[in-house]
């Protein structure tokens, strides 16, 4: 008899696991309350870069004359339009997901999972009919969710989360967005291409804290050309309404900021309190992760947790991988998983790659590390496409000259990342990444130069003086 | 041409004092080396800054490099046209491109820059060392 894998959650990480469960050959059952996808598919990855998309097509129209193409006429967008093509984008991968689990035969149920007993999932349906599902293994990969703030008068429409923000109701003439993290930078940038004027109000010094200190200084630059706002070392403490709507934010510097809708990101909170861990034996950590180790495995032999709610790194890809994972070691295997190379992207203006370990970091861990910066704008690439802003930086360990960290700000980061993640993957050094032969003319051709400058040896810097 | 009314700072600064306040730009040797502006992150008015330091960074198509002050004080006033109209700075350096105004903390730093004789004398001797 196969062995009956339970999953509950249907997002990145429970759909990936449920294929990868089915290929060996479980017989895999998803219960899941709302739609297959999770955050990213309908809320998140997806929906958003679909707006940019739209908003960078914008702006390459908007900055036409640069190109030599004369238009005639107003440059103008329709919000509905660009909208039908993020539901229709989203509609249309839903529908693919869904027809992936259909092919590998995968149970499909609607309604809300918890845990019964060690080897009983129970889903609630909408309509109150319940359904228990026996197993032998079990995957909990429920997500996460926009944190709220208590107090705030969230209301979908003018004070909203990143759920609402994306759905793209209205552009408000202004928008004050609490949080200078990935989501609200992403945003930022989104809703002023669209016309609103932007304040971003940051807790920490600096925006998008988490990446290595270049690539936020280039966005930091970038939020200021694009005539964003940016307040750090502050949060907002209340807001008030009044009766003309105008929204106020007293922040905790003093500062007052009127706006017409704010924007919350300031993290994201764990489904897991639904989940009645404590029936099967689990305990929730302290912000209500499950803990797991590199094997996906709980306390609890036979259930196993992915994604964000094991509190590691809130991505997609991770969820999908420690998704694999757990459902081959649910399945007889012994796989691990590895974070040191996974890389992320951000998708500003222009987008952020990063994989491995920031400089910071490195400083901050005691680890000797030689670093090599190389900028777009001495990329014949990046003159031709007109895409001059951003560096590339390769971090590698003072001692062994292994790359550590690949860092990029700049156009196509997210996909140029990727050499990095494996350079960093397969143990290779700064030099030999740079010995590799980069095909010209192109972007990546800058990580070439950024790991032979690691030995201060790029062909296309100027000599002499010592850049800073 | 380099006007002679204005003072020279060797980083390829200019200086024109009128009473306590000193507009700042940069030398038409500065545009040129930098080839197209396309940014000027301008300071915070009120800020204070030091001879010799950094007053704020230009960005050109081929490069971005600071602006180093040539005088000590507090910025007064802010050339708002650069935001969107950075050329200017390549257009006419020592006039609609001005940087900032500030207001000196001390003077008497002005007798450490250079007459445009002085600073043409320079920039000859730079370019054959």
């Amino acid at each position: 008899m196969p062995t009956r894998l339970t999953i509950i959650g249907a997002g990145p990480g429970g759909y990936v696991a449920a294929i990868r469960a089915a290929q060996i050959g479980a017989q895999v059952t998803v219960v899941e309350e709302s739609e297959v996808g999770g955050a990213c598919l309908n809320w998140g990855c997806i929906p958003t870069k679909t707006l940019i998309a739209s908003t960078e097509a914008l702006e390459l129209v908007r900055h036409s004359a640069e190109f030599g193409i004369e238009l005639t006429g107003d440059v103008r967008y329709n919000l509905n339009k660009i909208r039908e093509r993020k539901d229709r984008v989203v509609e249309t991968q839903i529908k693919g997901v869904r027809a992936l689990l259909k092919s590998r035969g995968i149970a499909l149920i609607a309604g809300k999972g918890s845990l019964l007993s060690e080897d009983v999932v129970r889903s609630v349906q909408n309509d109150g009919d319940t359904q228990d599902i026996r197993s032998d293994r079990i995957i909990i990969a429920t997500g996460s969710r926009p944190a709220l703030v208590a107090g705030f008068p969230f209301d979908g429409e003018t004070v909203m989360t990143s759920d609402d923000a994306v759905q793209l109701k209205s552009i408000p003439k202004h928008l004050l967005i609490i949080g200078a993290g990935v989501i609200g930078c992403e945003f930022a940038f989104i809703y002023r291409s669209l016309g609103a004027e932007v304040t971003l109000v940051e807790l920490l010094p600096r925006a998008l804290s988490t990446e290595d200190e270049d690539m936020s200084g280039i966005i930091e630059r970038e939020l200021k050309k694009a005539k964003i706002k940016l307040i750090t070392s502050a949060s907002v403490v209340t807001i008030g309404k009044s009766a003309g709507g105008v929204l106020t934010a007293s922040l905790t510097n003093g500062q007052e900021v009127k706006t017409d809708a704010v924007l919350v990101s300031i993290g994201r909170s764990l489904n897991t309190e639904h989940l009645r861990l404590e029936e099967a034996g689990l305990a929730a950590g302290k912000r209500g992760e499950i803990p797991v180790n590199e094997k996906m495995e709980t306390n609890i032999p036979g259930i196993y947790a992915v994604g964000d709610v094991t509190g590691r790194m809130m991505l997609a890809h991770v969820a999908s991988h420690q998704g694999m994972i757990a459902a081959e070691n649910a399945l007889g295997g012994d796989v691990r998983m590895d974070y040191a190379s996974v890389p992320a992207g951000i998708f500003t203006r222009p987008e952020i790659g990063s994989a491995g370990l920031r400089e910071h970091q490195a400083r901050e861990q005691g680890i000797a590390v030689r670093v090599g910066r190389f900028p777009y704008r001495a990329l014949g690439k990046s003159h031709a496409t007109g895409e001059i802003v951003g560096l590339f930086k390769v971090i590698a360990d003072a001692a062994t000259d292994r790359v550590l960290g690949v860092h990029i700000c700049g156009a196509r980061a997210s996909d140029l990342v990727h050499e990095g993640a494996l350079a960093i993957r397969m143990g290779a050094t700064a030099r030999q990444l740079g010995e590799m032969v980069h095909a010209h003319p192109t972007f990546a051709e800058g990580i070439g130069e950024a790991a032979e400058e690691v030995f201060g040896m790029a062909i296309h810097v100027p000599g002499g003086r010592k850049e800073r | 041409m380099n006007p002679d009314d204005i003072k020279y700072h060797r980083e390829h600064a200019w200086v024109r004092v009128e009473g306590k306040h000193a507009t700042v730009g940069i030398t038409d040797f500065a545009q040129q080396q930098l080839g197209d502006i396309v940014y000027v992150d301008l300071p915070e008015a009120d800020t204070d800054v030091d001879a010799d330091s950094e007053l704020c960074e230009i960005e050109s198509t081929k490069a971005t490099s600071p602006v180093v002050s040539p005088v000590s004080g507090t910025v007064h006033e802010l050339n708002d046209d650069l935001a969107d109209s950075p050329e200017i700075i390549n257009e006419d350096p020592y006039g609609n491109g001005w940087i900032v105004v500030i207001t000196m903390s001390d003077p008497s730093e002005m007798n450490d820059l250079m007459s445009r004789d002085e600073y043409e004398k320079f920039l000859k001797e730079e370019e054959e060392r």
